[in-house]
């Protein structure tokens, strides 16, 4: 069954690339059928893990290596249950929305290939119990992203973001295999199960936790874009809208968070690691908010607001609050995806993803605007949403830390930067819901897209989109309504349920309204127009992103082109004129050569044995 | 189970080849050659693979040995045999040697001559295979350079047909190159017979514990500059990047499929096998030259203008991780630079051929000329390229990873004679090699598949293309998720004492 979970896509991407080019209808019904089936095993899966069940496992088959052997298995636990049920929905749900949202692209079958690919590589990500075969999964979905984003290729900004966002997961990758290495050895297995019993049992020292745990975690900021490899994300915005929803709720940035809590008992092993994630969850969380405030694309909004959420989740996990940081996951995952695909919904209608060029859709988009409502009220905190709770939940271990746990300082930190977040998040999710669903339309509808992911030009007259996109948004607004239900109840991840916690609740929401009632006012004073003129000059540095794409361009791309193009000069006009120089001598011994290796064997071996002989008389003397 | 020795498996593994090289060409029509040389090498993919099976039953010793007296004078032998450590390298022959005649079957060379060219490809099959396969010196020494001269020929005579100059310049070095090294190995299995008076591979390998340290560090370096010249080693690469941009597509494979593959084989079998003592105090020089070759390599790649030089270029970055992992002197080493040299073998191989088919449709491989958006213009052609670069790229997943990812791993604990430190900081450069070898792959896809199209169309992949291909992009993928058919051996060969 959860062998099934990961090969029917596999055999949905085989069977779109093979048949998918011939007949139109094949390409969509393999991706949505093998996904659903997917999905399927999956539910009975959860259904079976839920609840105080204990893990299952299959394997391991043992792959020597000539030393310690990699342990191939599968293990399923109630957070790979969940996590895998969270993935193949999103994923179907894309699939079912892509039917529609790429109908007569000439890549389909490509295209749903891959994200059969991808949702098979996130699936082997969390079921896997050996680090070396999580990592091919790992690195099998930044390949498919690498792919997917790059979709529109004619497109430069769609190239750009590919290579970017492939070059630097890659960049944090290498350190996550060293990572593999020092904790492998340390525990004297890649077994995950085994890492985490040699972690319990107290035979990994801290220093080796140290070392392995901020190896791994280079890997986990890169694939869930934190500092300092967050900028990939943002830029990653050129491909089709349904793959941003895929990648951004349920898959790859998900994958590092789910490694984090998957290796807790290791790291709350070193104090040092820990406090690094605290430092970059709240460094991450507070910047990439601001600069969610000041975008001009909604689907760059949309991703700064990513950053900022996942930053939260590993802020709960750096003090060591495994439930909050999986709540907070599963509940972003249901909201971020209904926000992406409800965007991808808007720009079909108006084929832009400019903020600037929206507004005023609400009453030619209803379906859209009350789901995106729905969504970005999740987002912003608004009980009784999931998000509310969930980001409570966040806070709540914050709280508990600052006040009597053993990480008080720290406890403080995320608790103060949370707080500030979560009024932060509230504001730029007003703005974006503002400038996309109220006041006048702006711009025209005609002009062809300015890196519109669809790169099509739509009807004059914005319109609501079909049902295949929105089904999928409705489907996914229903987990946004009642799913604190699940999040206040969440025995079905085998974790004790935590109450509310009141004094943080009420400065989150009183913050939160604040910020929402602020925004909606400087809204409403400046006429409809974009309340981030009110950041004033913040405003543009804030647009620039920091210039932090400049800082990397001055530190590391120019020196690596001044290096490459230095080697370049070495091998043409350095060792060129070397070896042309010894060519003459050469051409020489060339000709004393080529007559004696003209094939005939008996001279040849005459001359090897007289050499022979010579040399033994010249050793034999030597000696 | 039969033993296939009974009738001399490996005799025609090696003979087999070469008898086909000297009567095949004396039919007609070409066509018909290159027709029967492939029913031939089928024949000899077919007996390897049976040797393979064999000696994975085998645990890890010779099996099909033979052995008859050639010059009883100086005690010269035809022995053969075959262990786990050469059998996936003559399979890996066998194979590259049918896709390349598969690959010749319908594009014969303008310049004519196809059945000589299927007579020398011949030739370098037994001369390759009978040189993972000897088990004497100075058979191994006759076989190693007997795949020179038709390689030479293979280049000067059916290499770039617009720069006739030039492609005889990048034989001749290639030559001169290899024939240098081959003269300092030759001196290294003289210094060996000198003091242990066989050039029996397997006796030498029980006797070589009395050879002296000293000497068994002469004989490692001058083994290592030996077969260096071959990998190619940095800074002996400089005859690559010619010989390959020059070279015509087979050429192109077979050296790097094969070739380069003689000097690694030659390198771990001595190292390991006879001289460990003084390999170990010259390993940490390998390790950094491997290294260097690396992060060199990759560099130059990325600010190469032409694809197919950048893929040479690419060959160095790749054989040093096998360099890097043969220094660290351990079973996982052995068992990374071997998984490496077949990985290598399956994915440069089927680089250059997308390359050379590239070439051949827009008449060059520069950037420039190739154009752009090939993914539009010849979309199964792009497609294969793609794939092949990223598993060239060492993803997870595909062959190119398990080698680079075990030889980094043997870095983090080499044999523990060796300095622990300089390994950690080879195993760094290594990961950085790798982040710079995604940088100029994805490049490279980014300049040729992606952007506006170029308008002039590019004829897609043929059937006959498709036949000699798919092998390769099937292995590249068995490797990649089932790595246990390269790695069976790797506990077998841990049981093998490494230090004296």
């Amino acid at each position: 069954m959860t062998l099934g979970i990961v090969l029917l896509p596999v055999i949905g991407a085989v069977v779109a690339m093979l048949a998918g080019h011939r007949r139109e209808r094949i390409a969509p019904l393999a991706g949505v059928v093998t996904t659903a089936a997917s999905l399927g095993a999956a539910l009975v899966i959860g259904f079976g893990h839920w609840g105080d069940a204990a893990a299952s496992a299959l394997g391991p088959y043992e792959i020597s290596t000539g030393g310690t052997p990699i342990l191939v298995g599968l293990r399923v636990d109630q957070l790979s249950a969940s996590m895998l049920v969270l993935a193949t929905a999103v994923a179907l749900l894309v699939q079912v929305y892509s039917v529609s949202y790429l109908r007569g692209d000439p890549r389909y079958p490509t295209y749903t290939a891959l994200v059969c690919l991808f949702t098979a590589a996130m699936s082997l990500v969390v079921v896997s119990d050996d680090l070396f075969v999580l990592l091919v999964g790992w690195e099998v979905m930044g390949v498919c992203s690498y792919f997917l984003i790059s979709h529109h290729w004619e497109l430069e900004p769609a190239r750009e973001g590919a290579v970017k966002a492939f070059v630097m997961t890659r960049l944090g990758d290498i350190g996550f295999l060293f990572g593999i290495f020092v904790i492998g050895e340390a525990a004297g297995t890649y077994q995950i199960s085994g890492v985490i019993t040699a972690a319990e049992a107290g035979s990994i020292t801290s220093g080796e936790a140290t070392i392995s745990t901020l190896l791994l975690l280079c890997g986990v900021v890169g694939k869930s874009a934190q500092f300092p490899l967050h900028s990939w994300l943002p830029d990653a915005m050129p491909g089709p809208t349904p793959i941003s929803a895929l990648i951004h709720a349920a898959t790859m940035v998900a994958a590092g968070v789910y490694l984090v809590a998957r290796l807790l008992p290791v790291y709350v092993l070193s104090d040092v690691a820990m406090a690094v994630l605290s430092g970059i969850a709240v460094i991450t969380m507070l910047g990439s908010a601001l600069m969610a405030l000041a975008a001009d694309d909604l689907k760059r909004v949309l991703a700064w607001s990513t950053v900022s959420q996942l930053a939260y989740m590993f802020a709960a996990l750096s003090l060591a609050g495994y439930g909050a940081a999986i709540l907070h996951l599963l509940s972003h995952g249901a909201f971020k995806a209904l926000l992406f695909l409800a965007a991808g919904s808007v720009i079909h209608a108006v084929g832009t993803q400019r903020l600037g060029q929206m507004g005023g859709l609400r009453a030619a988009l209803p379906i859209t605007f009350t789901t995106m409502t729905i969504g970005f009220a999740a987002l912003a905190g608004v009980p009784p949403l999931v998000g509310f709770f969930s980001k409570d939940a966040v806070l709540g271990v914050a709280y508990e830390q600052a006040m009597h746990g053993e990480y008080a300082v720290r406890g403080w930190l995320v608790l103060v930067a949370g707080l500030l977040g979560a009024a932060l998040t509230a504001a730029y999710s007003t703005r974006a819901w503002l400038l996309v669903f109220l006041g006048p339309r702006r711009g025209s509808t005609a002009e062809p897209s300015d890196g519109a992911d669809n790169g099509r030009i739509v009807a004059a007259e914005p319109h609501e989109s079909p049902w295949l996109m929105l089904g999928p948004l409705v489907l996914l607004a229903i987990p946004c309504l009642v799913g604190s239900w699940a999040v206040l109840r969440p025995g079905f991840l085998g974790i004790e349920a935590d109450p509310l916690h009141l004094p943080v609740a009420l400065i989150s929401l009183g913050l939160a309204l604040g910020a929402i009632a602020a925004t909606v006012f400087a809204w409403w004073q400046l006429g409809a127009a974009d309340p981030a003129v009110r950041l004033g000059k913040f405003r543009q540095v804030l647009a620039g992103e920091f210039h932090y794409d400049a800082l990397v361009e001055r530190v590391i791309l120019r020196p690596s082109r001044f290096s490459a193009l230095a080697v370049a000069a070495n091998e043409s006009s350095i060792v060129e004129p070397y070896v042309q120089g010894a060519d003459t001598a050469t051409q020489w011994s060339a000709r004393l050569l080529r007559w004696l290796h003209d094939g005939n064997l008996q001279r040849y071996v005459t001359t090897v044995v007289l050499g022979a002989v010579a040399l033994a008389v010249v050793i034999g003397l030597a000696q | 189970m039969i033993s296939a020795s009974s009738f001399g498996g490996l005799e025609f593994l090696v003979a087999g080849p070469a008898v086909g090289a000297a009567l095949l060409p004396l039919l007609r029509d070409s066509r018909r050659v290159t027709q029967a040389a492939i029913g031939l090498a089928s024949a000899v993919l077919a007996v390897s693979i049976w040797m393979w099976v064999d000696v994975v039953s085998a645990d890890g010793a010779y099996v099909w040995q033979s052995n008859a007296s050639w010059i009883a004078a100086l005690d010269v032998h035809w022995r053969l045999g075959v262990d786990d450590l050469s059998a996936p390298l003559v399979v890996l022959t066998a194979l590259l040697t049918w896709c390349c005649l598969v690959a010749l079957l319908k594009r014969a060379p303008d310049c004519g001559g196809t059945s000589a060219l299927v007579g020398l490809i011949l030739v370098i099959e037994a001369g390759s295979i009978g040189t993972f396969v000897a088990l004497d010196l100075v058979l191994f020494f006759v076989l190693f350079e007997v795949v020179l001269i038709p390689m030479w020929f293979v280049i000067a005579a059916w290499g770039d047909p617009h720069d006739e100059p030039g492609r005889r310049r990048a034989a001749s070095r290639f030559l001169v190159v290899t024939v240098t090294g081959s003269a300092l190995m030759l001196v290294a299995f003289l210094l060996l017979r000198s003091e242990l008076g066989t050039f029996d591979l397997a006796a030498l390998t029980e006797r070589a514990r009395v050879i002296e340290s000293d000497r068994q560090i002469l004989i490692a370096v001058l083994l290592m500059v030996g077969f260096g010249a071959k990998i190619p080693m940095w800074p002996l690469h400089f005859w690559l990047p010619d010989a390959h941009s020059k070279a015509p597509t087979v050429g192109s494979v077979l050296l790097a499929g094969v070739l380069l593959k003689l000097g690694t084989y030659g390198l771990l079998r001595f190292w390991y096998d006879v001289v460990p003592v003084g390999a170990l105090e010259v390993a940490p020089y390998l390790g950094a030259l491997g290294v260097v070759g690396i992060v060199y390599g990759a560099l130059a790649c990325l600010a190469q203008p032409d694809l197919k030089r950048l893929i040479a270029y690419s060959s160095v970055g790749h054989m040093g991780f096998v360099a890097l992992a043969i220094s660290t002197m351990t079973p996982q080493g052995l068992a990374a630079a071997n998984f490496a040299n077949v990985a290598h073998g399956v994915i440069t191989a089927l680089l250059f051929f997308v390359v050379g088919a590239v070439k051949d449709r827009v008449g060059d491989s520069g950037f420039g000329v190739i154009g752009r958006g090939l993914y539009a213009r010849s979309p199964h052609l792009a497609a294969v390229l793609a794939v092949a670069a990223v598993a060239s790229l060492g993803l997870p997943g595909l062959a190119g990873f398990w080698g680079e990812m075990l030889t980094m791993l043997a870095a983090y604990s080499p044999h523990p004679d060796l300095p622990q430190t300089t390994y950690l900081v080879f195993m760094v450069l290594a990961g950085l090699g790798v982040v710079l070898t995604t940088v100029y792959f994805v490049v490279a896809v980014r300049k040729v598949c992606q952007g506006v199209p170029a308008s002039d169309a590019v004829t897609d992949v043929e059937a006959d293309e498709w036949v000699a291909w798919l092998p390769l992009v099937a292995l590249t993928v068995l490797l990649g998720l089932a790595p246990m058919v390269m790695l069976w051996s790797a506990d077998v060969v841990a049981a093998l004492p490494v230090t004296p």
